[in-house]
């Protein structure tokens, strides 16, 4: 019985008890080893930043939040359109496949300058750029989705004289769904990565501001403390997206894995 | 074999004049149908019988406007088909049931796409399915039943909008031989109850002749059919049909055709 439990606890307990040794032997090692504040600060000086700075932290990550949650929906709508239409389509496939592909080699970083010329200095950038992101991902897992529905399925509606439309919504979207979830996971993490790069280029705001800010005057336990309140905020929105997968499971009713259906 | 001049009967039901599918590949134009001519009367079973890669199920399609025909004619009905037609319903190889769909949802999946009214076929889809087996497994997932499962769950989901004709594509082939004779005995009950026409492909010969009223043996090479075989067994049948003089000699007879015809395919290209 005790062994049972044990099994079935262990993947919470093994990681937890592995981030305990890991921190414990960071602080300890910094410490011991004299490591100087400006290079590494221990977890301890880290969370007491964390609390002495809380209320500049907190009103700094909402605009960090607020942006990748707005950019992050805008990319998810854009991109599993763009995939829709790149499947119902054969033209649209045909006229934008090898450029979603080309884009994708794009160092996309390399243009977020771009993006303050020509949407200025304020949120609306780095909104933008977040969406410009995060958009790829998801609209080529949509369109790998999208075209994952099963070939005798898609028969069986051509022999029922079913519309290109009802095909779409009733075989090809939940085939798709499985797809969708997998870039959107991706994409949730890589719209925060958006949001804080352009905060890095702007420097008006959030929390990409307070690491830029933070590192500029030597303030190494500041820019610790923000990283894990991004990590915090990373969390919180790729739970959010695999809370929604859990419901779509549950609604299937079915084995589903990540490559689509068993 | 049919001969062509012959005018189109008033109980005909699926007509193929000289129909044929020839497929563009890197290595050259494949003929998969080369020229067939048939007839199918409305209620009658037919099936086709030949070995794999003959060009029966392309064959089969053509015949449900689900492949194109390359030359000739396919009538059904009277009107040349170019597309799937409702009057016309489909079973294919593997049973294609929607894993997210309990089974009376989609057996009911026709319904939904053809805006038929819901409430009466739903009553329909219940007795179809009662009459299959399934009754209590209304809910169940697909992955939660067996092969054979499926497969019935497929015949109420190919009948639930009642088309006049059914096309069945090898539709036992992946279940065990148990299942099998199962499934051939629920298909001719559901059969006798509903009097479909019936084009039935497959490449056992004892299926053919246990299901069909006529046997059509495809050849490979030209790949045309070759044999027109009546199988005057009364109906019902039952299993205890398989052990007659008359079923085992109609076997025989279509098993010397079938290896008849290989050898005349590999006396014309030895080496194919």
């Amino acid at each position: 019985m005790a062994a049972i439990r044990w099994r079935a606890w262990r993947p919470i307990v093994l990681p937890l008890l592995f981030a305990g040794a890991l921190l414990l032997a960071w602080q300890e090692l910094t410490g011991w080893l004299a490591v100087s504040p400006m290079l590494l600060v221990p977890p301890s000086a880290i969370w007491s930043v964390l609390v002495q700075a809380w209320p500049v932290l907190l009103a700094q990550s909402w605009p960090t939040l607020v942006n990748s949650v707005v950019g992050f929906l805008l990319a998810s709508g854009l991109g599993i359109a763009l995939g829709g239409a790149l499947v119902v389509s054969r033209r649209v496939e045909q006229a934008f496949w090898p450029h979603v592909l080309i884009f994708q080699l794009i160092p996309k970083v390399a243009v977020a300058p771009l993006f303050i010329i020509w949407l200025g200095m304020g949120p609306t950038s780095r909104l933008a750029f977040a969406v410009f992101l995060s958009f790829f991902p998801i609209a080529v897992s949509a369109a790998t989705g999208f075209r994952a529905a099963d070939p005798t399925a898609l028969r069986l509606c051509r022999s029922l004289t079913a519309t290109t439309w009802q095909t779409f919504l009733r075989v090809r979207v939940p085939y798709a769904i499985p797809h969708i979830f997998a870039g959107l996971k991706v994409g949730v993490t890589v719209a925060i990565i958006g949001v804080v790069i352009g905060e890095f280029v702007t420097a008006q705001e959030g929390l990409g501001y307070i690491i830029m800010f933070a590192s500029s005057a030597a303030q190494t336990a500041l820019v610790f403390a923000t990283i894990a309140l991004l990590c915090g905020i990373g969390l919180l929105l790729y739970g959010a997206v695999a809370l929604g997968e859990w419901f779509v499971r549950r609604w299937y009713g079915a084995p589903i894995s990540a490559g689509g259906f068993e | 074999m049919l001969s062509l001049s012959e005018p189109a009967l008033p109980g005909e039901c699926i007509r193929a004049e000289k129909a044929w599918k020839i497929y563009d590949t890197a290595k050259g134009p494949v003929e998969a149908v080369a020229g067939v001519s048939f007839s199918v009367r409305r209620g009658e079973f037919v099936a086709i019988l030949g070995p794999s890669g003959c060009g029966k199920s392309t064959l089969l399609m053509m015949c449900g406007g689900l492949e194109a025909i390359t030359a000739g004619r396919i009538s059904v009905d009277g009107a040349p088909i170019a597309c799937p037609r409702t009057s016309i319903g489909v079973m294919f190889q593997e049973s294609t049931l929607l894993p997210w769909k309990s089974v009376l949802d989609n057996v009911m999946f026709p319904i939904e796409l053809l805006h038929r009214p819901r409430r009466e076929h739903m009553a329909r889809a219940r007795e179809l399915l009662s009459l299959v087996g399934l009754s209590g497994f209304e809910s169940h997932k697909p992955h939660q039943l067996s092969g054979g499962m499926r497969q019935r769950a497929a015949i109420c989901r190919a009948l639930v909008y009642d088309p006049d004709i059914l096309l069945m594509d090898e539709p036992f082939s992946a279940l065990d031989a148990i299942t099998r004779d199962e499934m051939n005995d629920a298909l001719l009950d559901i059969w006798t109850r509903y009097t479909k026409t019936a084009l039935f492909v497959t490449h056992s010969i004892r299926e053919a002749v246990y299901l069909a009223d006529r046997v059509l043996v495809m050849n490979r090479r030209p790949a045309t059919i070759v044999a027109d075989i009546a199988i005057p067994i009364p109906r019902p049948r039952d299993p205890s049909v398989g052990e007659t003089k008359l079923f085992n000699e109609l076997c025989s007879t279509l098993r010397g055709m079938i290896e008849h015809s290989h050898r005349a395919a590999r006396d014309v290209t030895p080496y194919a």
